[in-house]
């Protein structure tokens, strides 16, 4: 049997080249997921290790404490056997960008660098810093701010005073995260200490003297400080510090490993597909090995050892596929960093995996075809060749299968969205979905064989009888038709659902932005600093604006004897310019003696308008009555006092934030210059507008869109191959149907026509079966999330779809219409 | 009635018409210079064992293939060397057909697979024209059922309406009872010759039924690509004596 298996590969050499594509394609997504994620880890395995390695032991505080006092210091440093200790800094310190403005969204953090044997950075080019006047900068920040060695840089200290220093050289942080996304600076320990405010050190240092080992001055240093603090070998430190950062690498690959299984599912009922196409063109062959001798089991296994190798084959080279996949990936992702990344890893998990996975994933979807193929009786080689069925009949299993799947999935839904929202809905909902869908692929052929004659009316109104006759055929075996398109839906739902999620989120965001924030620009600082009131003062001066709202904040207060965050809103704003929702009370005028809290504080506190609390800070005492409790996104503090009576307790303190609001009738252009040039003096100061929000927010919906559609562009690439290879089939069934209408005088351009309409209209069924149920979802999903939610509708996005999946229909079309509008017509008539 | 004119031009005629299949040592000679006119408002049968030619000729006559050599004239039409797309506009509005099997797409009704080459052409089909033949098959109460719903025969007297209704200048049938029962097929065959008695209509039938052929007003005669005699006003009987001179 083995050499007629083979023999009947390479007679369908085409038709498998396009199937085993579509498991090659999945394998090479899941094989590349983990070169990807392998690289990665390993680079960043090899950057902790080479950090670490600079030092014997670390000192770092424990959970209840935020740094090591700098006493401990000398204390460690008198350890027998410590060759050096060093304290290492890490505090804010906002390097000012060449606009005079902090550089990037939470101000650079400033590090202390380290001296002699325990400098653990690379610095390259340039030298650290060797004095109160020099600064290293991260490469990173120095190319983004346009800064090099040499150069005179502005930083802020904790105060927000202005210091002037020369750039000795650009440093590598490496696999500190923090100041990955925050920036950074580097300064001698004293000057660190001095700009960052910080009393204490992150982390201290160790180096053993010779002769000394890493563990057994772990234990003298544990001695020394006692318990509160962990002290931990380098090579402890490296292992900590990997697997924390293995931890989001480890995340990454749940979310590529998702799509790919996305991909594989694809490719699966395309390869059922293809399989069953392969079998129903080789009746005749079957049945002819049937009479010749072969038995049933011979059959199937023919079949299968067919889907094998075309399984083996087509994994192997998906491996490959994934290794260049992988090692793109993580060249994307360094370049989108700005690391370098280090040389491809390949371990045995993608080749296995992938082998494994594509090998079984064939085997699994070949089955029933096989299992068909043994069903073909030996009489079959004698009959004249079976006419593609007009109306295959979809089973009553699967009605009584799909519906009630379908109904307790909606049931779910419902049920989820009836409840308040949270995790748990969510999760609900995703349940019920996945019901849902199941479902649906249960009922797909009532479904698409109901759809083809609507979707099939336009073209069958408009193209005459080669659109008739494609709506016609397209409705013709449902249930193959039904494989077909669902393996196009899965895409395009998924798709959906993330679109409308998105856009949900984006409006619900933009409507709460709009009622909630009625302001025109936001003044918010970098890092731990404050805006100087007389910010706020030089903006009130400017006619063009009408509202000048300032928030101050206090974090040293106890309410009711809890640690909690206090503020204020100066002047006569609150109820006025800010209108939070109010859910009970009033917050306008807010008197002395009373409070506002926030709906979730109201509740963890467990008080409601008309109670009593009591505020502390140190040895101030303030009696309070809640008078209003409000709720949403607001910038309201969750405890509001008033003004008097925070300056009392808190002394005076300068703005958290400010929010400004323009004269009605002054265009943006004029509005923002007088709101930048306000607050030009205060490098600390950072201008936001609500129209830069909203931008960004669409930006990052826009991005987050960009990187789901890549992703599940491979599973939508894969279901086409499905059409195409339909198509194929439909087109050999109907050589001779085919053969009549030419004769009858169907011109060529007439069929290829007819045929591509066809895989049109099944490619738009599958599109907005999707769209429907990913609508459905999408909404479903983010009502259950979020409450309050406003429902958006991305209608260009979705009509997008709709249309490229059309056009993607014709595009598989093209081969077999073409083959098929070729064929002579006496050679197709005479066929059987 | 047999001829409108003894010397009108005839519907259908071959000259000198040769085809090959193939080439080298495995090139088959299906057509050797077949030289055949075939009359208006004639019933002609084409005859001749299996591999004789008979097939290949009629679909040279009805621009279904192309000839090597020779030409065929379709009424004042040269059809040798006419284009795809002229040659499937001259069958879809000029020749009508009706095949052995398989004459009917399956996702049609019956009227619906009448219409057919009348709204490939884009025509108006004419209605008394279409009842009138209807009637005459005999089919007014099946006009909606596909094909999966009717026997042979009434499929077969489908492909025969079908073939009438746009009124082509000549219906080529490849074996039309080759699938039939012997009274089915009487019944077609009574159909096919009533609508050239009474509606005028030409018909090219090809056949290896004597008593098929014994319906037509002539009979073609054809062995190894040539044609060998003819005969007019056949029996059954005289059609296979016929034959049988044929084969020595």
């Amino acid at each position: 049997m083995l050499k007629t298996t083979l023999a009947g590969l390479r007679a369908h050499l085409l038709r498998l080249v396009l199937t085993a594509l579509a498991i090659t394609l999945g394998v090479g997504f899941v094989s590349g997921t983990f070169v990807l994620t392998d690289t990665m880890r390993a680079a960043v395995d090899q950057q902790f290790t080479a950090s670490a390695s600079k030092i014997s032991v670390a000192v770092l505080p424990t959970g209840s404490s935020n740094d090591v006092p700098a006493a401990l210091l000398s204390r460690v440093k008198k350890v027998s056997g410590v060759q050096d200790a060093q304290g290492l800094v890490l505090g804010s310190a906002p390097l000012i960008g060449k606009d005079g403005k902090a550089y990037g969204d939470a101000g650079t953090a400033g590090v202390s660098i380290s001296t002699g044997a325990l400098q653990r950075y690379r610095i390259k080019p340039g030298r650290p810093p060797s004095g109160p006047g020099e600064v290293v900068l991260d490469t990173k920040t120095a190319r983004r701010a346009g800064y090099k060695v040499g150069d005179r840089v502005s930083v802020l200290d904790k105060q927000g005073r202005v210091h002037s220093f020369t750039v000795s050289g650009l440093v590598d942080f490496g696999v500190d995260q923090e100041v990955a996304y925050r920036g950074g600076v580097g300064f001698t320990a004293a000057t660190a200490t001095a700009m960052t405010g910080e009393h204490g050190y992150a982390e201290i240092d160790v180096k053993a003297a010779p002769g000394t080992s890493d563990a057994a001055l772990r234990d003298a240093v544990a001695q020394a400080v006692g318990g509160s603090y962990e002290v931990l070998t380098s090579a402890k430190l490296a292992d900590r510090l990997a697997r924390s950062s293995g931890l989001s690498t480890s995340d990454l690959s749940v979310f590529f490993l998702a799509f790919a299984i996305v991909a594989l599912f694809v490719a699966a009922l395309v390869i059922y597909n293809t399989f069953n196409i392969l079998i129903a063109q080789r009746t005749r062959e079957m049945a002819l090995l049937r009479c010749v001798g072969a038995t049933r089991a011979q059959v199937f296994r023919g079949v299968l050892a067919e889907a094998m190798v075309v399984g083996l084959a087509a994994s192997a080279l998906g491996v490959l596929a994934g290794v260049g996949l992988g090692a793109g990936g993580a060249a994307l992702f360094a370049s989108a960093d700005d690391t370098s990344v280090g040389s491809v890893t390949v371990s045995a998990t993608p080749v296995v995996v992938g082998l494994v996975v594509g090998l079984i994933v064939t085997l699994v979807a070949a089955l029933l075809p096989a299992r068909a193929a043994t069903r073909v009786p030996p009489v079959a080689a004698l009959r004249s060749q079976m006419e593609g069925r007009v109306k295959g009949r979809a089973g009553i299993i699967r009605m009584v299968l799909g519906s009630p799947l379908v109904l307790a999935g909606l049931l779910i839904i419902a049920l989820a969205l009836g409840s308040e929202a949270g995790q748990q809905p969510f999760v609900m909902v995703l349940a019920g979905g996945m019901m849902v869908f199941l479902g649906v692929i249960a009922l797909s052929p009532f479904i698409v064989g109901g759809l083809s004659g609507v979707v099939g009316w336009l073209p069958a109104r408009l193209l005459g009888v080669p659109g008739r006759l494609a709506r016609e055929n397209a409705g013709r075996n449902p249930k193959r038709a039904a494989i077909t398109t669902i393996a196009l839906t899965i895409g395009v739902t998924l798709m959906t659902t993330f679109s409308v999620a998105l856009a949900s989120t984006q409006a619900t965001a933009t409507a709460k932005l709009a009622e909630q924030f009625p302001v025109d620009y936001q003044l918010t600082t970098v890092g731990d600093q404050l805006i100087p009131r007389q910010a706020a003062a030089a903006l009130r001066t400017k006619p063009q604006l009408s509202d000048v709202i300032e928030v101050r904040n206090a974090d040293d207060a106890r309410l009711d004897g809890e640690d909690t965050l206090v503020g204020t809103v100066a002047g006569h704003a609150l109820g006025r310019s800010i209108k939070p929702e109010i859910v009970a009370g009033s917050i306008t005028d807010l008197g002395p003696g009373t409070v506002a809290l926030h709906e979730d504080t109201a509740k963890s506190f467990g008080v409601g308008v008309g109670r009593q609390m009591t505020l502390t800070n140190g040895s101030q005492r303030l009696s309070l009555r809640v008078v209003a409790v409000f709720s949403g996104e607001t910038p309201t503090p969750e405890v509001t006092i008033n003004e008097a009576d925070f300056d009392r307790t808190f002394g005076p303190k300068n703005d958290s934030e400010v929010y400004v609001k323009a004269k009605k009738g002054v265009s943006t252009d004029v509005s923002s210059r007088v709101v930048e040039d306000a607050t030009k003096a205060y490098p600390m100061v950072k201008v936001g507008s609500l129209a830069d929000m909203k931008e960004q927010l669409t930006k990052a919906v826009d991005q987050l869109f960009v990187l789901v559609g890549a992703l599940l562009g491979l599973a939508i690439i894969i279901s086409l191959i499905g059409i195409a290879n339909t198509l194929t089939l439909s087109v050999f069934e109907r050589t001779r149907e085919s053969a009549l209408l030419r004769a009858l005088g169907l011109t060529r351009s007439g069929l290829r026509w007819m045929l591509s309409l066809e895989a049109v209209i099944m490619a738009v069924i599958g599109a907005l079966l999707g769209v429907v149920l990913g609508a459905g979802f999408g909404w479903a999903a983010i009502s259950a999330v979020l409450d309050g939610v406003v429902l958006g509708f991305p209608i260009v996005r979705i009509i997008a779809f709709i249309v490229v999946a059309g056009l993607a229909g014709l595009l598989a079309a093209v081969v077999p219409s073409r083959r098929a509008a070729k064929a002579s017509i006496v050679a197709s008539l005479a066929s059987d | 009635m047999i001829s409108t004119a003894v010397n009108a031009p005839p519907a259908v005629a071959a000259t000198d018409v040769t085809k090959v299949y193939g080439s080298g040592d495995a090139a088959v000679h299906a057509l050797r210079g077949v030289g055949v006119a075939f009359a208006r408002g004639a019933f002609t049968a084409i005859m001749g064992p299996s591999g004789s030619g008979k097939s290949t000729l009629m679909h040279c006559l009805a621009g279904l293939d192309t000839v090597d050599r020779g030409s065929v004239m379709l009424g004042d039409v040269e059809i040798t060397g006419l284009s795809d797309r002229q040659l499937t506009r001259l069958r879809r509005d000029r020749i009508g057909f009706v095949f052995q099997s398989f004459n009917l797409l399956p996702t049609l009704t019956a009227e619906q697979n009448m219409l057919l080459p009348l709204e490939l052409a884009g025509r108006k089909p004419d209605r008394a024209w279409m009842d009138h033949i209807v009637a005459t098959v005999g089919l007014r109460d099946r006009l909606s059922h596909r094909p999966s719903e009717l026997s042979g025969g009434q499929q077969q007297r489908v492909a025969c309406a079908r073939a009438l209704l746009h009124r082509p200048e000549v219906i080529f049938a490849d074996e039309p009872t080759g699938n039939l029962d012997s009274r089915s097929g009487t019944e077609v065959l009574g159909f096919l010759r009533s609508s050239v008695r009474e509606m005028g209509q030409t018909i090219v039938m090809v056949t290896h039924d004597p008593v098929a052929a014994s319906f037509a007003d002539r009979v073609v005669f054809l062995r190894d690509g040539m044609i060998r005699s003819e005969l007019a006003r056949p029996t059954p009987d005289t059609v296979l004596d016929a034959l049988k001179r044929l084969e020595v």
